[in-house]
């Protein structure tokens, strides 16, 4: 089967800023390069074929031809003008591969993108997709699960254990892309790339609204006078019964604690 | 005469792109450079790598190498400096020179 | 059966003339770059005399990444608050079949190598030649390189890696590397408006501005150089190595001088800089180069000091052109012989000693040492423009005194004895002859 992964063709972040990559000054991010080493990774061990795909004008083919003479067995470029909309990009890059067991993305490029084709990716194959991923290890087994760990906000971590299709980004820390050998390097310059012309427009997402917390109920303080009001308001020397200690078995605990937060209005 | 703000040296490195691979491709060795009074390293890298330390070693980076193998020729101890390109790909690339 | 007919180390001016040389005569030619694109390790002292490509790339200009055309060739002597210069104009430079260009290197030799392409070789980035490959009579038989599974065999390899060249070292071509025989260049590229720079160089189009510049590089021997590209300017200066580390300057501070002289400051002015590069030039000439052929191996352009660094004339891209399309050509023509000795590749240094290559090198012999020595570096600047200026200081009531009265004052001021000067004088005069 296929092991799909998509590279971003992009500058370098150089001291001369352009718009648009210059071949010369152009590659791709250590993420995708360390994308690119999990997927030849996992192939070495498998039947499966790496196909690498990219998106721009045929200087992109540059970063098609380093990445065949690393090992990958296929490449494809979609010939799309880079200002496209992520979805655009992403559903191109889908009708390329042709029901790939997995996509491997890089989680960031180095101009800064959005991030988000890899969850377009995702969304238009309806599979599983695992981002941000930090950590792995692969099984022996090519087909096994196996267990990565993701980076979510605030500096936690989630576990995950992949199994069957999914996209996966990674970070560039994860591995060191291989070099390629001096004859791969010699054969890659000669090796046909695939051109598909772009087709399509935007994927439909629901609309979204910004997150906003639901607003708590307090009730309006009690007593006679202004200064009773604000006391009881802002008073913290009689107790309202907040910092109360228990002893009791986790289950208990958890249904007080519950209890508790009821009470006190910060659950429904 | 006209006086205009010259740019700091580190603005002046940071002009140029350099791709930074992890092997560092010049060493140099501690004992020759303890024992020498000269120092044309210091003074002659364009770069400015080679940086004495108090205690009377030399300190070097790699990252911002031109390439250029001033250090190692101006260098009259046999031996203190050793030079390599660095890895294929990587190290500086000029943009309009 | 070897990899290749012919490996070219090194993606410059020298080695892409020889990949597009060989491979023209049929050749499988393997062209190896460290860098990641051809250019991309390259800088210089601003003009490229592209002539010498007439032969291998007719019409070149016509597709050749050019900034401007010198038209205006500028010699400068600086004193500390004087300036003498020498400016010569010819606006037939900025037609064909022109004369000197100004080109950014990464834009260049990029060119260059892709001509290499075209005419059939296949060109190899971001792959570091380590070392000579060696039969087992000693003859070099291909190159190793730093990828996995890195080695290549060829029947000739042309060693076109440049200044530093390891190889040629390597193979006991270059007796020892004194640093006497090296300059170090360091350059500044300042972004300024097309508009102003042709209104402070006095030039319009595509046309350019060279000017060369002997004093004002604060005491360390060596010279400066401006030129003008097409919105941008270069300002750099060029150092003895061996000085430059006695003298305890640093290089961005000499260019820092220089910028802020009287007579420099007004053409750099506002132009900030985008760029910092640094090489080194192998400066001395005839004195320093090495045997150019081995069993298998031909040495060329900047590995070879093929570079004129002569005062007046200062050129190096071409001598490298040149010296890899003759060894392109004779690497060839021993292939076709079936004798890769060095006896057989001898042909190349037989053309390089009938050609420019080495008649400029032979004629100039003397030259680059005698630009750099200490009496022309620090006496001969104040010399010649307090000449220039009591000649043409009006102080009257006193009347104008004579030439040759002022040569002879200005002489002592400056410290030169007579018979220095008139050594000095036959030396040029015998060596620019």
């Amino acid at each position: 089967m296929t092991i799909a992964v998509c590279i971003k063709w992009v500058n370098y972040s150089g001291p001369v800023e352009s718009d648009t990559p210059d071949e010369r000054f152009a590659g791709f991010s250590f993420a995708d390069q360390a994308a690119l080493e999990w997927a030849l990774r996992i192939a070495e061990n498998s039947s499966d074929e790496v196909l690498v795909l990219t998106a721009g004008p045929v200087g992109a083919e540059a970063v098609l031809r380093d990445a065949l003479s690393r090992g990958a067995h296929r490449a494809v470029r979609i010939d799309i003008d880079l200002t496209s909309d992520s979805s655009v990009i992403a559903r191109n890059l889908v009708g390329a591969m042709s029901q790939p067991r997995m996509v491997w993305c890089g989680d960031y490029s180095n101009d800064r993108g959005s991030g988000s084709v890899p969850s377009f990716i995702a969304a238009d194959l309806n599979i599983d997709q695992a981002l941000g991923l930090v950590a792995l290890e692969l099984p022996e087994n090519a087909n096994a699960s196996f267990a990565a760990v993701r980076r979510l906000d605030g500096g936690r971590r989630e576990q995950l254990l992949i199994s069957g299709s999914a996209v996966l980004s990674v970070e560039g820390s994860t591995v060191r892309l291989r070099r390629a050998s001096l004859k791969n390097t010699m054969s890659a310059s000669k090796q046909e790339i695939q051109v598909i012309t772009a087709t399509g427009g935007r994927m439909d997402t629901p609309a979204l609204r910004p997150y906003r917390p639901r607003p708590r109920v307090t009730l309006a303080p009690i007593g006679l006078t202004a200064l009773e009001r604000v006391k009881h308001i802002t008073d913290t020397s009689s107790s309202k019964g907040h910092g109360e200690t228990v002893h009791a078995e986790p289950s208990a605990a958890a249904t007080l604690i519950l209890e508790s937060l009821r009470k006190w209005g910060y659950l429904p | 005469m006209t006086i205009w703000p010259d740019i700091s040296f580190q603005d002046r490195i940071d002009t140029s792109e350099f791709r930074i691979h992890e092997r560092a491709h010049i060493t140099v060795n501690d004992d020759s450079c303890r024992g020498c009074t000269t120092r044309e390293c210091v003074v002659a890298c364009p770069a400015n790598l080679f940086v004495p330390t108090s205690d009377g070693g030399i300190l070097f980076n790699y990252e911002n190498c031109y390439e250029c193998g001033t250090c190692y020729l101006v260098c009259n101890k046999e031996g203190a400096i050793t030079w390599t390109y660095p890895e294929g790909g990587f190290g500086i690339v000029f943009h309009r020179t | 059966m070897t990899d290749a007919d012919i490996i070219v180390v090194g993606a410059g001016p020298a080695g892409s003339c020889a990949a597009i040389a060989a491979a023209r005569s049929g050749k499988r030619v393997v062209l190896i770059e460290r860098g990641p694109f051809p250019g991309s390790k390259n800088m210089y002292g601003g003009v490229i005399y592209p002539r010498i490509l007439d032969e291998l790339i007719p019409h070149w200009f016509e597709t050749a990444p050019i900034q401007r055309w010198v038209v205006r060739r500028s010699t400068m002597v600086l004193s500390d608050t004087g300036a003498l210069n020498i400016d010569y104009r010819s606006n037939a430079w900025g037609q064909a079949p022109y004369n000197g260009a100004t080109a950014y290197r990464p834009d260049f030799d990029n060119w260059l190598a892709q001509q290499a392409v075209a005419a059939g070789a296949d060109l190899i980035c971001s792959t570091t030649v380590t070392g000579l490959l060696r039969d087992d009579q000693g003859r070099v038989c291909g190159v190793s390189t730093d990828r996995p599974d890195g080695d290549l065999t060829a029947s000739v390899v042309i060693a076109c890696d440049g200044v530093n060249s390891f190889l040629a070292k390597q193979a006991g071509l270059y007796p020892t590397a004194d640093a006497d025989n090296y300059t170090l260049g360091v350059k500044e590229t300042l972004s300024l408006s097309k508009h102003i720079i042709d209104e402070r160089f006095g030039v319009r189009d595509n046309q350019g501005v060279d000017i060369e510049i002997l004093g004002g590089t604060s005491g360390v021997n060596g010279g400066g150089f401006i030129y003008t590209n097409l919105d941008t300017i270069a300002v750099g200066v060029v150092l003895k190595l061996s000085k430059l580390s006695a003298q305890k300057k640093r290089p961005e501070d000499i260019i820092a001088e220089l910028k802020r002289h009287p007579a420099i400051a007004p053409l750099v002015e506002g132009g900030q800089v985008v760029e910092y590069s640094a090489h080194l030039i192998p400066e001395a000439g005839l004195e320093m180069m090495p045997k150019m052929v081995a069993d298998g191996l031909l040495i060329a352009g900047d590995a070879a000091a093929l570079c004129l660094a002569a005062g007046i004339w200062l050129e190096g891209v071409n001598f490298a052109m040149a010296s890899g399309m003759y060894a392109g050509q004779s690497a060839s023509a021993a292939i076709n012989a079936n004798n890769v000795s060095a006896n057989s590749l001898k042909s190349y240094t037989d053309r390089l000693n009938k050609t420019f290559v080495l008649q400029d090198h032979k004629k100039l012999r003397k030259i680059p040492h005698l630009v750099l020595s200490d009496r022309i570096q620090h006496k001969y600047p104040a010399f010649v423009t307090g000449v220039v200026e009591r000649m043409f200081r009006v102080d009257n009531p006193t009347p104008k005194p004579g030439v040759r009265r002022i040569v002879s004052q200005e002489r002592k001021k400056a410290g030169i004895k007579l018979s220095e000067l008139v050594r000095d004088a036959l030396t040029g005069l015998k060596g620019f002859g």
